[in-house]
């Protein structure tokens, strides 16, 4: 009783509370990667990117369960480290095959069309998924294996779950692979030749459409992992789990300039910090902040933090 | 291609349209007896968001049906129970409590179980002064409907008023923290009655956090709780958040004890949250480890039937089956007005969810059960008695 207590106002919780907006953060510049990556080619904002995400864990869980690793109640096996592996290979490539199909199916055929058609496609494909899932999974939400013991990890001041360090760095390596793939190789070059002027890389002999195909899966692969990461770190799965996260995800892709990497990683971090900042106060505002954020990002630099000030493409 | 594409997300689009569930059609009857048989009316849902609820409660009463009716039914009479799925929805609560009353013309309707679905229900069975007995709505204004409407389970004061009894003076907590759902009034009732209840009993509410539904990363608010120093929190959520806030307390390195309502039970909450609850407490309407005869009897017959033990919506399902035929026994005929004076009067109905009296107020005057986890067992620590916290 005698012992100097800490108050939510002290310095301890302000660590705290910055370790839990970066793991939250980094969530969101995972699935940010997949907005700003198709709008920088398509000028399209993927609505249904949301969904991708929440496919990624659904994806992961169903083998899973397949191989008898989601018990319906009592003892949780453990499960090998191989298998971990497995499961993020199959929601990857699922993930990956539905995004290039929403892609195929959804905007290809409107590609010439306005953007408000492409736009509105957008959001009945989210829609559209949202209650597939409901019908295929059902709406009663799902636990998900343990596939890594949750333990607690004490990092001076601030204990994180080892799940939330697994999310920090492994979106910390795919970010970084993203951005070299992007900057360093052929296929990046076609994706930023295509960005910078669809018309113009097609007579220089880029695939567009093998282009935009690719840009697709790659935005829906990090929004598996996004997925399969947070099932990990909170074990429940719903098939509205997409909505918020991919809402968030947007503003953070718009907080960072829409259309540039690094400015989706910076603007994800920045929510997820800001997120956490507001709730260590007034945790009945968290929910407002991306909403807040992105008024202001749009009234005061609608091109974001590292987006390019630069041509209007309509 | 582009029309067969069209057409394939126009004819998915209109499979999603159709997603209706089936309707489990009410079995004939006639007025509030008929012939041999007496007709009691039972509406919860089966179907939609709270089925297992519904599902369980059914199950409960269905098991009471049986043995009346094979010790002979209720003055000579068999139970005839006529039974409408309300589907999760208000209207269908409406729909059904027009059937129960106007088409087969129960003596006495039991139900509902979520508040919402009885507020529902009420006005219509006191409109055609029909006794309604709901087993489990805790919301204070269901009985408020009429005199014809009544209620088996203890309130959402009263629940909240006992955890904090139990913390205060069982457990010598004196700094709560508290975690609520902000978007659910269950949560919040709850909350708010502990919260006066604990401070007038001279603790402390060290820190108030809420969350907005279908929030599964809690860590802002656990953070905040870390800093507050509490000696216990208070978190009266359902099961499904509250396994996902157990680990994440847990993994944040906060080792004090956790309390919580009756939202907590389910047998999925244990394995879930692993042995992040280990040593929690809660508060619920009965413990399946109550070693009184008449518990053990229920808890094996309705193991014995459906493979798993009965949940307290199970329970309060057995028990409202005896409490109306205790009051139709009491009432000595079957008439809705002196079946209905004979409830108001019922006292000391001993059920499986404990002893209890009907008050003024048409609700039952109940003892609380408080649990603890240990494993996968919830053990009874003590029951509260509503003395204690009035």
């Amino acid at each position: 009783m005698l012992l100097a207590q800490a108050t939510p106002g002290s310095f301890d919780t302000l660590l705290q509370q910055l370790g839990n907006g970066i793991a939250m953060g980094s969530v969101y510049a995972l699935i940010a990667v997949g907005y700003t990556m198709v709008y920088g080619v398509l000028q399209l904002i993927n609505f249904a990117h949301g969904e991708v995400y929440m496919l990624g864990a659904y994806y992961s869980y169903w083998p899973a369960r397949w191989l008898g690793y989601v018990p319906d109640a009592g003892e949780k096996p453990s499960v090998p480290l191989y298998i971990v592996g497995l499961l993020f290979v199959a929601a990857m490539s699922a993930c990956a095959l539905t995004g290039m199909l929403i892609e195929r199916l959804a905007y290809r055929p409107l590609r010439k069309a306005s953007r408000l058609a492409a736009l509105i496609t957008a959001i009945g494909v989210s829609l559209l998924l949202q209650n597939l899932a409901q019908m295929a999974f059902s709406a009663d939400p799902r636990g998900y294996p343990q596939l890594v013991q949750q333990t607690s990890v004490q990092l001076g001041p601030i204990a994180l779950a080892n799940t939330k360090l697994i999310i920090i760095a492994v979106a910390a390596i795919m970010m970084t692979g993203l951005h070299l793939f992007v900057q360093h190789t052929r296929p990046g070059s076609a994706m930023r030749a295509v960005s910078f002027d669809m018309r113009t890389a097609r007579l220089m002999g880029v695939n567009v459409n093998r282009t935009i195909a690719m840009t697709f899966a790659i935005g829906s692969i990090m929004a598996a992992v996004a997925g399969m990461l947070v099932a990990m770190d909170q074990p429940r799965l719903t098939p509205m789990m997409g909505l918020m996260a991919g809402l968030k995800a947007f503003v953070a892709a718009v907080l960072g300039g829409i259309g540039s990497i690094p400015g989706a990683a910076l603007g994800g971090l920045l929510l997820g910090v800001l997120e956490a900042l507001v709730g260590w106060q007034k945790p009945e505002y968290t929910e407002a902040v991306a909403f807040a954020v992105l008024i202001v990002v749009l009234l005061v630099k609608p091109t974001g933090l590292l987006g390019k000030t630069g041509r209007e493409k309509v | 291609m582009r029309k067969a594409l069209i057409s394939l997300f126009v004819a998915a689009g209109l499979l999603v349209a159709f997603t209706a569930g089936c309707k489990d059609r009410g079995n004939e009857a006639g007025g509030g007896t008929t012939g041999e048989n007496v007709n009691l009316g039972l509406f919860v849902s089966t179907t939609g968001a709270i089925a297992t609820f519904g599902l369980d409660t059914k199950n409960g009463a269905e098991i009471a049906v049986a043995e009346i009716n094979e010790a002979g039914g209720i003055k000579g009479k068999k139970i005839n129970m006529v039974f409408y799925d309300t589907e999760s929805k208000a209207e269908s609560a409406g729909n059904a409590a027009t059937k129960l009353a106007t088409q087969d013309k129960v003596l006495v309707a039991m139900g509902a179980v979520a508040s919402g679905l009885s507020l529902a229900a009420a006005p219509v069975f006191q409109a055609n002064k029909i006794p309604m007995v709901s087993p489990s709505s805790t919301n204070p204004t269901v009985t408020e409907q009429g005199d014809y409407i009544f209620r088996i389970c203890y309130l959402d004061d009263f629940q909240g008023g006992a955890c904090a009894v139990f913390a205060y003076k069982d457990l010598g907590k004196r700094k709560a923290a508290i975690l609520a759902n902000r978007d659910d009034a269950y949560s919040t009732g709850l909350a708010n009655f502990f919260k006066s209840k604990f401070t007038a009993l001279g603790g402390q509410i060290v820190t108030e956090q809420t969350y907005a539904a279908n929030t599964s990363d809690f860590n802002t608010q656990v953070s905040n709780i870390k800093g507050s120093g509490a000696d216990i929190i208070f978190a009266p959520v359902y099961y499904t958040d509250m396994s996902l806030i157990a680990k994440q307390v847990k993994a944040q390195g906060i080792n004090v004890p956790m309390l919580g309502g009756d939202g907590w039970e389910s047998d999925k909450l244990v394995p879930e949250a692993g042995d992040a609850l280990e040593g929690s407490y809660f508060g619920n309407h009965y413990s399946q480890e109550d070693k009184a005869e008449n518990v053990q009897n229920f808890v094996k017959k309705y193991t014995d039937k459906h493979g798993k033990a009965p949940t307290s919506l199970a329970a309060l399902g057995y028990d409202v089956v005896y409490f109306v035929k205790q009051a139709i026994e009491q009432a000595g005929e079957f008439d809705r007005a002196k079946v209905r004076d004979a409830m108001a009067g019922i006292k000391d109905f001993k059920g499986v969810t404990g002893t209890f009296s009907i008050d003024s107020k048409r609700n039952a005057r109940k003892p609380i059960s408080m649990l603890q986890i240990k494993g996968a067992r919830f053990l009874p620590v003590r029951q509260i008695k509503p003395e204690e916290v009035e």
